[in-house]
C-alpha cells in the first residue's frame, strides 16, 4: 500500500515546484520593466489613469502575463492530448499543421480581409484550425501509421505558407506590416480588452478536454482496447480535436505562432510527474507550459520563438534520441 | 445443480464482412456459457476463434442469429455496461510506452469511473487485489515495455480481473508463458470461474490445458462449432482433428 502513497507525494511535489516557480514567474513578469511600479499605485481598471504606471500595468504587463499563462497552457494542453491522440511522441499543433490553419485564417483575415463576425481574427484562426483538423482526421481514419499523419501536416503547413505568400503578393503595405508583425509571435499583442475573450476560449477548450481524460487515457492503447473499456471513442476524438483545435487557434490567433510548447512541454511534464495518467498530466503540462512561457516573456527584447526554441529543440532531441534508442 | 446462464448464442452466425463480401467461419450454432465453468475455444490456425470471441465480446456485429446477455440482446447494451460485464483480453497489441504495470492494471476500473477517470479507494483495492492475484506486485513500478512477454501477459490478465466482470473472454493467454506459468495461469482461471462465479471462454492450442483445467470444449473445425464436455471430449471424437495429418 506503499506504492500509491509515493506516487502521490510525487505528483504533490511536481505541482508544489511548478506552482511556486509560477508565482515566481508571474512577479517578475508584472515587476520587470524599465518603469518603476508601486502596488500603492495600482487601482481598479475603472479608476481614471492618475498615472502612467496604472497604464504600464494593465495595458501592457497584466496582458502580457495572460497571454504567456493562456498560451503555455493551450499550446502544452493540447500538444499533450494530440500526442496521446495520434499515439506519437512527436506530435503537436504545430507538426500536424492545426496551427498552420490558424495562421491561414489570420492571413485571410489581415490580407484579405476575410471576416468572421465580432469574433474577427480568433474566429479566422479557429475556422482554420478546424478544417485543417478535420484533414487530418479524415486522415488519421485511413492510415494507421502514425507517420503518415506527420508528413501530412509538413504537406499541409507547405501549402498553407503557400497560399499565403499568395496572398502576401496581393495585400497592401499595412496589411502586410500587421501580418508579418504578428507572424513573429508575441505576448506583448494582447489588449486589455481581448483578455477576457482570450480566457473565455481557452477555458471552452480546457473543458472539452476535461471531459475526455477517460478517453485519453484509454486511447493510448488503441480504439478497440479503449472500446473494450466502455469509452466511446468517436465521441471522445471529436472532442479532443475540438479542444485542441481551439486551443491551438486562440493561442495563435492572440499570440501568432509561438513554437515549441506543445511539442516539448508534454515531455517536460512527463520527465516530472512519471506518470501516464491523464488526470494529473493534464494540470501538469498546463502549468509547465505557462511556467515556460512566463518565463520566455520576461526575455522582452529577443524574438519569443527563439527564446522558446532554444528550450524545446534539446527537448524534441531527446525525444527522437531516446525513441530511437527504444526501438 | 441450478445452472445460471450468463451468455447465450441462438443460431449464432460469425464471421466478418457485409451481406455480400462475408467471411463466414461456420455453420451457425447454440451454446450457453454457464456461470462457475471454463470452456476452452479451440481450432486450427486461422478458424475464427478470435473473431468468435470479438463476437461474444460485442466487438463485432455476429452475421446471423442473436448474443444475448442476462437475457438481454448484447447489441442493446451500451459498452459502459458491457464494459462492466464482458472483458476481451488479448495478449498482444499496442505496448503503451511510459505506462507502469499498475496504471495499465487500474485501466481496468475505467468502465466504473467518472468524467474525470478519478479513482476512488474501492477501485484502488480491487486493482491492489488484481495485482496480487497475478503476482505482479514486484512489477507494479515498472513500465510495461520494460517487462518480459510472459510478465505482460499477466499484466492483462490482472487489468482484465480488476475489471470485475462475470464474462471473461481470452484469447490464448498462455501464447508467451513458460510451461509451469501456464499450469498456473489454468488453475488461476479455473480458481476465478469457481470462487467468482464467472464464466470464462479460452482459446488454447494446447489438449493438455483444455482436457485437465477446462469444464467443456468448445471446437471450431470444418466450418462446425462443437461442445463436449471436457471429461468427454475425447471420446466423443471432438478431438480427432488435432491428430490428424491432413
Amino acid at each position: 500500500m506503499s506504492r500509491p502513497t509515493v506516487k502521490i507525494s510525487r505528483a504533490v511535489v511536481g505541482f508544489v515546484v511548478l506552482t511556486l516557480l509560477f508565482v515566481f514567474f508571474a512577479f517578475l513578469t508584472l515587476t520587470a520593466g524599465s518603469t518603476e511600479i508601486s502596488w500603492s499605485d495600482l487601482g481598479l481598471r475603472n479608476v481614471p489613469y492618475a498615472n502612467m504606471a496604472n497604464q504600464i500595468f494593465w495595458e501592457i504587463r497584466f496582458p502580457r502575463l495572460v497571454a504567456a499563462v493562456l498560451s503555455g497552457v493551450a499550446l502544452a494542453v493540447a500538444g499533450l492530448s494530440l500526442q496521446t491522440l495520434f499515439r506519437n511522441p512527436l506530435a503537436g499543433p504545430f507538426v500536424l499543421g492545426i496551427s498552420s490553419g490558424a495562421s491561414l485564417g489570420v492571413a485571410l483575415s489581415l490580407l484579405a480581409g476575410l471576416s468572421f463576425g465580432h469574433f474577427g481574427v480568433l474566429g479566422s484562426a479557429a475556422v482554420g484550425a478546424l478544417a485543417v483538423t478535420a484533414i487530418v482526421m479524415s486522415v488519421s481514419t485511413r492510415f494507421a501509421n502514425s507517420t503518415v499523419l506527420l508528413v501530412v501536416g509538413l504537406l499541409v503547413g507547405y501549402f498553407i505558407d503557400a497560399v499565403v505568400s499568395l496572398l502576401i503578393v496581393n495585400s497592401d503595405a499595412e496589411s502586410l506590416r500587421v501580418y508579418v508583425s504578428w507572424g513573429m509571435g508575441s505576448f506583448g499583442r494582447l489588449t486589455y480588452d481581448g483578455v477576457g475573450l482570450f480566457a473565455v476560449a481557452v477555458l471552452a477548450g480546457l473543458l472539452l478536454l476535461a471531459c475526455s481524460v477517460r478517453f485519453l487515457n484509454a486511447v493510448r492503447l488503441g480504439d478497440d482496447f479503449a472500446r473494450g473499456l466502455g469509452v466511446n471513442v468517436r465521441l471522445g476524438r471529436i472532442l479532443v480535436l475540438l479542444g485542441t483545435s481551439v486551443l491551438a487557434a486562440s493561442a495563435t490567433a492572440f499570440c501568432g505562432p509561438v513554437a515549441f510548447v506543445g511539442i516539448a512541454v508534454p515531455h517536460l511534464a512527463f520527465m516530472l510527474f512519471k506518470t501516464s495518467n491523464h488526470r494529473v498530466l493534464l494540470p501538469g503540462a498546463a502549468l509547465c507550459g505557462a511556467v515556460l512561457c512566463l518565463a520566455a516573456s520576461l526575455f522582452q527584447t529577443l524574438p519569443l520563438n527563439a527564446v522558446l526554441s532554444l528550450v524545446g529543440v534539446p527537448v524534441v532531441l531527446w525525444v527522437i534520441v531516446r525513441g530511437g534508442r527504444l526501438h | 445443480m441450478a445452472e445460471h446462464v450468463l451468455l447465450k448464442c441462438k443460431e449464432l452466425g460469425f464471421g466478418y464482412g457485409g451481406l455480400e463480401s462475408s467471411t463466414v467461419f461456420a455453420l451457425p450454432f447454440d451454446f450457453e456459457l454457464r456461470a462457475g465453468e471454463v470452456v476452452a475455444l479451440m481450432g486450427e490456425n486461422g478458424c475464427g476463434k478470435s473473431t468468435l470471441l470479438k463476437t461474444l465480446a460485442g466487438r463485432i456485429p455476429a452475421l446471423a442469429g442473436a448474443v444475448l446477455l442476462q437475457g438481454g440482446l448484447l447489441k442493446e447494451f451500451s459498452i459502459r455496461d458491457l464494459a462492466k460485464r464482458i472483458a476481451l483480453v488479448r495478449m498482444s497489441g499496442i505496448v503503451p510506452d511510459r505506462m507502469t504495470a499498475r496504471e495499465f492494471v487500474s485501466l481496468g476500473r475505467s468502465p466504473y469511473a467518472g468524467i474525470l477517470d478519478g479513482r476512488s479507494v474501492e477501485d484502488e483495492l480491487a486493482v491492489d487485489a488484481a495485482l496480487e492475484l497475478l503476482e505482479l506486485q514486484s512489477f507494479a513500478d515498472r513500465t510495461v515495455t520494460s517487462l518480459s512477454d510472459g510478465e505482460r501477459s499477466r499484466v492483462y490478465l490482472a487489468e482484465a480481473v480488476a475489471q470485475q466482470v462475470q464474462i471473461l473472454l481470452l484469447d490464448e493467454p498462455n501464447a508467451f508463458l513458460d510451461i509451469p506459468r501456464s499450469h498456473r495461469l489454468f488453475k488461476l482461471l479455473k480458481k476465478l470461474a469457481a470462487e467468482r462465479n464467472m464464466g470464462i471462454v479460452v482459446s488454447t492450442h494446447s489438449v493438455e490445458y483444455a482436457e485437465r483445467y477446462c469444464d467443456r470444449i468448445m471446437v471450431i473445425h470444418g466450418g462446425v462449432v462443437r461442445v463436449e464436455s471436457a471429461a468427454s471430449a475425447r471420446a466423443s471424437g471432438l478431438l480427432d482433428w488435432t491428430e490428424s495429418e491432413g
